[in-house]
């Protein structure tokens, strides 16, 4: 049975894989919201501003 | 994905350090004693590790507020950067991370006398869509600062719309460190579109994500820039 002192050496055992996976992150899952949070968007942004209009997407190429 | 006791460990430690720096930037009572004061011991390798993630951002109160930083608070940020430099197959992140705090280090301690270092380049972005280069700008918001050049910045500055559209993505996306992240580099970019609102998508960034301390850290570090803030 491992001590406790073991196990928060091991917890506490920085290794700078730790620290470049926290430095390299893939991206999170998105998560869209329905159209309830949607209007709630609209009404925070307020008087049509904006969140809800994306720039308008480039042509696509050839 | 389930995550390692290490990474949470180290996670919490981050998200400690930032609540200390969002503090200090809102004006909050410790404007100086954002680092820990020792880093001996387990937990002291913890703090320090803490700090090599959250970057240059570990002395933006120095940098934005243009206060004098703690000469202990110095100090652990240079252990921090000598301690962990970048492995020589390390992804760009963590090199231009650490290549951020070498310029920060430069700035605030005036015992380094080494030359700046060697930027690491941005050949991966050359073909990055408009989600990647959002993504990883957002990664790298610690670079986002006002009158700091670095190839970063001056990629960044050549694709405001795309870094916009990134913006209004991750909103949609309720992704809010990406997305504060974003807006950062939004404050400090010419020609980003009206359209995109910014300061009522950051107001909005923080309320829904604001209980992250990273999140409002890049929040109230893009609001002290648009107010002018200089480094």
């Amino acid at each position: 049975m491992r001590s406790d002192e073991t196990v928060t050496q091991e917890l506490t055992g920085i290794q700078s894989t730790d620290i470049e996976a926290a430095l390299d992150p893939v991206e999170a899952d998105g998560v869209y919201r329905d159209s309830r949070q949607c209007a709630a968007l609209a009404l925070f942004t307020g008087a049509g501003k904006l969140l809800l209009s994306p720039p308008t997407p480039r042509p696509k190429k050839g | 994905m389930e995550q390692s006791g290490t990474s949470t460990l180290l996670q919490g430690a981050v998200q400690d350090l930032a609540s200390g720096v969002v503090s200090a930037l809102r004006g909050g009572d410790h404007t100086r004693s954002v680092l820990p004061a020792g880093t001996d011991g387990e937990a002291g390798d913890l703090a320090l590790a803490a700090v090599r993630v959250l970057g240059s951002d570990a002395l933006l109160p120095a940098l934005l507020l243009r206060t004098p930083p703690d000469p202990a608070e110095v100090a652990v940020f240079r252990k921090a950067v000598e301690a962990y430099p970048p492995r020589a197959d390390a992804a760009p992140t963590v090199r231009w991370s650490h290549w951020g705090m070498a310029r920060t280090l430069r700035r605030v301690d005036p015992s380094v006398t080494a030359g700046p270092p060697d930027e690491p380049g941005t050949g991966w972005l050359d073909e990055a869509g408009w989600q990647t280069l959002t993504h990883q700008l957002a990664v790298l918001a610690p670079l986002a600062l006002p009158g700091e050049d670095c190839a970063v910045s001056r990629l960044a500055g050549c694709h405001p719309v795309d870094v916009a559209r990134g913006f209004v993505r991750a909103v949609r996306r309720r992704d809010w460190r990406q997305a504060a992240g974003a807006g950062r580099w939004l404050t400090l970019l010419p020609a980003v579109p009206d359209t995109v609102g910014l300061a009522s998508g950051l107001d909005f960034v923080e309320l829904m994500g604001g209980q992250d301390p990273l999140v409002a850290l890049h929040v109230q570090a893009a609001r002290l820039m648009r107010s002018g803030a200089r480094v």
